[in-house]
């Protein structure tokens, strides 16, 4: 094998991905040529680096990836059954019309009045407010609590049920807003509180939505929820209470990205309580923007860049 | 040990089809960390590999019941994954090739600071060198064509061998080795000062 042959060869060799008697002429021209074992050196050095170049997702990225496609595929899977249920009825009814005698029509008719009347009894009054509900209880996922024996040969399961409803209704309705509240502080589903606080942020003029953005931004555990609640927050940065929280974000806050907009927000007006905030930020930040947007404002004030 | 692990694979994939929801999800976590992976790779954006993520697997929900075993479930996944991957990365070529540095009002920020590296230096002359080769290798990655990337990721990441690289890619193995071998020439080329 020639030396072109060879280097040629060379990331195919590291990657075990030749044949064997391609590495073993590889192997022999390495042990009598200088050049391609330091060329080859080379390309070790450049499978390092590029192992040092991989992304590895975050461990919240994939957590909240799972939770997402959870919450997806129980809506399609609820979808999937009110269809087969409304189809079987529109079904039934098809026949009747077609096929059945007058009779028969007017027994449909009233089957149909009865269910509905039962579908209204199961229906929780106190859940459906005044906006419209697509109207059906049923059960979508259940898990067996505990497991105790009774007599000989028997046995008792508890069962958690859990029912999911279709409700829709506008962004304005009061009764929206408090699912959307409650949803927005849910622990157990990130991807549920960003798409919560997304929609809640466009009603940021209504005191209590304004409340529930400050707390996701100061408090949830989750980037995505926090940067959503940032931005619903944007037209409040003047007002004292969102403006000390956005300080205390800047202060706190582990992710670069929320530092970086909160620091843009908060120095479109220097005040001097900036001044204090601005130094304490500068003796731990990392972020080199953040740092020179820091370093800019302390000396466009006249402040100086640390404390003493 | 390795029968044992497919066998369970393919129980939990025929339950899967039978409509349980608990092996779907079984399923789902025994690979969804390493699609995860390719896509934050290949797209170098959290939010367009979660994208990949959703659509590849409610794709794999959707149309289970016709996996026939023909290859592995691996393979198959791969194949979906892969092909939403090279899709964005087409479209994104179209539009231009997307940075993950993105413009604030005044300065740049990286949106991959999101996303956790696997080195780290505290030697501040080392951090900036590697800062250095980091951007020369997203460069040079911005360079490849969609396939070459894919090709190089699944290979140099994911391990994967040629054979089922050129399975997954639905092309040859010869095919997928001169894509790997175009990948690392011009990796070399871009490369060469650092190294």
């Amino acid at each position: 094998m020639t030396c072109e042959e060879t280097r040629k060869n060379l990331p195919l060799f590291l990657y075990g991905e030749l044949s064997f008697d391609e590495e073993e002429q590889v192997e022999a021209h390495m042990d009598e040529c200088d050049a391609c074992r330091t060329a080859l050196a080379r390309e070790k050095a450049m499978f390092a680096a590029l192992d040092g170049a991989e992304m590895a997702p975050a461990p919240e990225a994939l957590e909240d990836s799972r939770m997402q496609l959870r919450r997806r595929l129980a809506h399609s899977e609820h979808s999937i059954r009110r269809s087969n249920w409304w189809d079987k009825v529109r079904e039934g009814f098809t026949i009747h019309f077609h096929f059945a005698p007058g009779i028969a029509q007017v027994a449909g008719a009233a089957a149909m009045l009865v269910l509905g009347f039962l579908t209204a009894r199961m229906t929780p009054n106190s859940l459906l407010g005044n906006f419209h509900s697509a109207g059906m209880v049923d059960p979508t996922t259940s898990r067996v609590r505990y497991v105790e024996p009774l007599a000989p040969g028997k046995v008792q399961i508890v069962i958690d049920e859990t029912h999911q409803r279709v409700l829709s209704g506008s962004l304005d309705d009061q009764s929206i807003q408090r699912l959307l509240l409650t949803a927005a502080k849910d622990p157990s589903d990130a991807g549920l509180r960003v798409e919560s606080v997304d929609l809640l942020k466009d009603n940021s003029q209504s005191a209590e939505i304004r409340k529930a953005l400050v707390y996701a931004l100061e408090h949830d555990s989750n980037a995505g929820v926090r940067l959503k609640a940032l931005d619903g927050l944007k037209q409040f940065a003047e007002d004292p209470e969102t403006r000390q929280a956005l300080t205390s974000v800047l202060l706190k806050d582990d992710n670069p990205g929320v530092r970086t907009q909160v620091i843009d927000l908060l120095v479109k007006r220097h005040t001097e309580a900036m001044v204090g905030v601005l130094q304490e930020l500068m003796e731990k930040e990392d972020n080199g923007y953040i740092r020179m947007r820091c370093q800019k404002v302390l000396q466009e004030m006249n402040a100086s860049v640390e404390t003493y | 040990m390795q029968a044992a692990v497919r066998m369970d694979e393919a129980e939990l994939i025929r339950a899967a089809q039978q409509g349980d929801q608990r092996a779907f999800e079984q399923l789902v976590r025994l690979f969804d960390q390493s699609v995860l992976r390719l896509a934050t790779n290949l797209l170098r954006s959290p939010e367009e590999a979660n994208d990949i993520y959703q659509e590849a697997f409610l794709r794999v929900h959707k149309n289970l019941h016709t996996f026939r075993f023909d290859c592995s479930f691996h393979t198959w996944l791969y194949r979906i994954v892969s092909n939403l991957c090279l899709d964005a990365l087409r479209k994104r070529k179209v539009r231009r090739e997307e940075s993950s540095v993105v413009e604030t009002s005044e300065g740049l920020l990286d949106r991959m600071d999101t996303v956790q590296e696997q080195r780290a230096d505290s030697d501040p002359e080392r951090r900036l060198e590697s800062q250095q080769l980091k951007e020369r290798i997203q460069e040079v990655l911005g360079g490849l064509t969609p396939r070459e990337r894919a090709v190089f990721e699944m290979r140099h990441y994911q391990g994967m061998r040629l054979r089922t690289i050129g399975e997954v890619m639905g092309t040859s193995e010869e095919a997928a080795k001169n894509c790997l071998f175009r990948a690392t020439q011009k990796m070399r080329a871009a490369l060469g000062d650092f190294v």
